[in-house]
């Protein structure tokens, strides 16, 4: 070795030294100073964030009474952004929590977020009027979080009206009439050209695993096997160790076997659901009420006149049991928590609650549900009808800011007015199908607990399960397949879940 | 002392590298002990608890770790074996070439692929091969007489992403190999047509021998990216149907540590897959060696 080099090795430790310390000195966050702002990270879904200063925002601080600094997220990579985001220095003092994902509550648990359970009766607009909701959003029992409350009740049959009539066969009740339906949508030609180009059932690329309210977790729930989890034998147990659940999977695989669901399940887009659908290629889709006024308003572009004839929506069906059983929602989308990282004190704590007291006022409802009034909308009864010339930017900022809306107390809202005949009847029909539905729910028994096993693995764990019921249905693997696919959830870990859950069902009870 | 200020200038241009190095490769490998902790955020990497190798026997004792060393493996022998050699070939053939009009033209040409990014390139196989309609799954299928969705079948997977691979990075690589050809003397082969050597016994016993020691480095080179799979490209082309085959080290960081926030485990995963890394460029190293080429250090 020459002289040289021994000089520049020292240079190179000392300066990978320095680098080190500066690196472990900035690692722990510095609170945000109460400075009449507050910080928050939230989800949008329409292809731009709202601008800073719109007047919604505006409208919105000034009944909040502090300036709101919003981070806004895509939709898309909001669970990565979350993680990142609680990894890292600048942690808002509001951050939306879409779900209870195991980095979620492996935090939560370790005292990262408030746990509000004791904080929010004082607070007459986060009081809930649903607690049992609330007890759902909960980590066994923990309040980490403000829910944001939706629709309970939403699983939907959607079909073309135009082809039912075509063949003469009224909307189905059960899941052998959807059966009936979905062959005859592709054998006997509903569209009238004479080519054989149709098929049933539209099922996409599903992003999430298992219970994720994909119509494969709809379909289960109809043929009996609860939602997530159920009850057999005083015992709760996952719905995919059912006999119920392997029926439901049955079904879905004769679908697909027999050519009546399109080709491309397992890789079509879900951006891309709505496509076949519009241009004729199938006829079916099972998803949620609002796809179906989505749909509608699609073909109302292509067609104004006679938009009407295309589509038809109907509830859960009932299984081969003969009993309905409705696929319901959690009746929350994630929840508002609280980081103690930007929030230190209960004084702290104290302001940032009164802020989302106020955002869920009375006075500040409308606006975080609808937009302004006069502005984006203007009110028809208990409808809101928007106004068209209205500045597109701030159109495509209502939605954002309803991102905001947690609405535990359970108002409701203005919903967009239907602007026709046919979207009317829809409408009606969707309400009273809900309704009707809603009686018949089959509600997750396990909701509200979090075992700690399913916190460090659960991710693994559904994989295995979700994976293998697409490969079965594909016909990659066979029912032994199937069944040793869960034969090793339960030794991987899933064994100790349904002990875990079970132990916190017992210390309910 | 007296070095460093006769040679100062040439320090100083060594600076940026050496604080470049320090700050965004070393700096950052503080953080690499959270593998050996259950991190969590708000414990921060000193106040969460050590674990020891807890997250490392977890990942050799799971299912999952054979079926991603598997799956990580063959495709880094597939691009070892099919795309390394390929470039060499195509640099050869593009020596070969006499006219430099033409020379030039599919230079550019292949180079082009380059630059387009993977979000691309897996939208493209997607036009290309999507079911019932794509051209070449209907010019593919209509050829072999059968039904097969390229895109979802786990068997072609792997032949998709060696081609996908191909098809992008061929052209750019030859560009190393071609500057070794340029400096090869052309005294040799003018020798060599005396002698009564024909083209293939010039490009045998001229042309390889002397790019061999570039071949080498880039071998060893390449052997120390082999777990490095390219996370865009299988993220973007995996789906439930081929994920048996599609896992690799870098998609199971990805998802387990920014998905699902588990943030020690995942290091350690990637921690794992660093240390096989440094195996093998050594190792690589050390058979050149044995082999007389000059090895990279």
């Amino acid at each position: 070795m020459t002289d040289t080099r021994r000089p520049l090795r020292i240079a190179v430790v000392s300066a990978t030294t320095a680098a080190m310390l500066a690196l472990a000195g900035c690692s722990s966050g510095a609170p945000v100073a109460d400075d009449g702002r507050l910080s928050m990270m939230v989800p949008y879904l329409s292809t731009t964030s709202p601008s800073g200063d719109n007047a919604i925002h505006t409208a919105l601080e000034e009944i909040a009474g502090v300036e709101l600094d919003i981070t806004w997220v895509p939709n898309s990579s909001y669970a990565d952004k979350t993680n990142i985001t609680l990894a890292g220095d600048d942690v808002p003092q509001v951050m939306i929590v879409q779900g209870k994902d195991p980095g979620f509550v492996k935090n939560a648990e370790a005292g990262a977020f408030w746990n509000l359970t004791e904080h929010l009766a004082d607070y007459p607009n986060l009081t809930t009027t649903m607690p049992e909701v609330q007890e759902a959003a909960s980590i066994n029992g923990e309040v980490y979080g403000v829910f944001r409350a939706r629709d309970v009740m939403r699983a939907a049959v959607i079909i073309r009206k135009d082809w039912l009539e075509a063949l003469g066969l009224p909307l189905p009740q059960t899941t052998d009439d959807l059966y009936e339906i979905a062959k005859a949508f592709s054998e006997r030609d509903p569209d009238g050209n004479g080519v054989d180009d149709t098929y049933g059932l539209i099922i996409p690329k599903w992003p999430g695993g298992i219970g994720s309210n994909s119509p494969y977790d709809v379909i289960e729930t109809w043929h009996g096997a609860g939602n997530r989890w159920t009850e057999r034998g005083g015992e709760l147990v996952p719905s995919f160790t059912t006999e119920q659940w392997l029926d439901g999977v049955d079904y879905a695989k004769r679908l697909v076997d027999e050519g009546l669901v399109n080709a491309d399940y397992a890789t079509l887009d879900s951006a891309d659901w709505n496509q076949p659908f519009l241009n004729g290629d199938g006829g079916i889709i099972i998803d949620v009420h609002s796809r179906a006024g989505s749909i509608a308003a699609l073909f109302k572009q292509a067609d104004p006149e006679h938009f009407g004839r295309y589509v038809d929506v109907t509830g859960n069906l009932t299984g081969p049991g003969g009993e309905l059983l409705a696929h319901p929602t959690a009746g929350y989308s994630g929840f508002l928590a609280i980081p103690k990282a930007s929030v230190p004190t209960e004084e702290a704590l104290h302001r940032v609650l009164e802020v989302l007291d106020a955002l869920n006022s009375d006075e500040a409802w409308p606006i975080v549900s609808s937009g302004l009034e006069g502005v984006t909308y203007e009110l028809d009864g208990d409808f809101a009808v928007p106004i068209e010339d209205a500045p597109q930017d701030l159109l495509d900022a209502v939605g954002s800011y309803a991102q905001l809306g947690t609405n535990v107390t359970g108002r409701p809202g203005f919903l967009p007015k239907p602007q026709s005949e046919a979207e009317q009847e829809l409408y009606d029909k969707r309400r009273s199908i809900e309704a009707s539905d809603l009686e018949a729910a089959v509600y997750d028994p396990a909701a509200g607990f979090v075992s700690a096993t399913y916190a460090a693995q659960g991710a693994q764990l559904d994989t295995i399960i979700a994976d293998a019921r697409i490969q079965y249905i594909a016909g990659q693997i066979d029912r032994d397949g199937l069944l040793a696919a869960i034969e090793r959830w339960r030794s991987s870990g899933g064994d100790r879940v349904i002990d875990e859950i079970n132990a916190l069902a017992d210390d309910v009870d | 002392m007296a070095h460093v200020a006769r040679w100062r200038w040439l320090y100083l241009l060594l600076l940026p590298g050496v604080v470049y190095f320090a700050l965004f490769r070393y700096g950052p490998m503080y953080g690499a002990v959270i593998a050996f902790k259950d991190y969590l955020p708000f414990l921060g990497v000193t106040g969460s608890p050590w674990v020891g190798t807890a997250h490392f026997e977890a990942f050799f004792a799971s299912p999952d770790f054979p079926r991603l060393l598997g799956n990580t493996l063959i495709l880094a022998l597939l691009s070892l074996l099919i795309a390394f050699p390929l470039t060499v070939l195509v640099a050869l053939l593009l020596n070969e070439l006499r006219l430099n009009l033409l020379k030039r033209t599919v230079q550019t040409l292949i180079y082009i692929p380059h630059f387009l990014s993977w979000t691309v390139v897996a939208s493209l196989t997607y036009l290309l091969f999507a079911l019932e309609i794509g051209p070449l799954f209907q010019a593919l299928n209509g050829l072999l007489g059968t039904d097969i969705d390229f895109l979802s079948d786990p068997a072609w997977f792997r032949p998709i992403i060696v081609l996908q691979d191909i098809w992008k990075n061929t052209g750019w690589g030859t560009i190393i190999f071609l500057a070794a050809l340029a400096s090869v003397d052309q005294e040799q082969y003018e020798a060599a047509i005396l002698d009564g050597a024909g083209r293939f016994q010039r490009v045998w016993h001229i042309t390889l021998p002397s790019i061999m020691p570039t071949v080498v480095v880039m071998l060893v080179l390449q052997m120390g990216q082999v777990l490095n799979t390219g996370f865009e490209q299988i993220y973007l082309m995996t789906n439930a149907l081929n994920r048996q085959v599609a896992d690799v080290f870098d998609t199971y960081v990805y998802f387990m540590g920014i998905t699902q926030g588990s943030y020690s485990y995942s290091t350690a995963v990637g921690l794992f897959k660093a240390v096989v890394g440094v195996v093998l460029i050594f190792g690589a190293n050390w058979v050149a060696r044995r082999f007389k080429q000059t090895g990279i250090f």
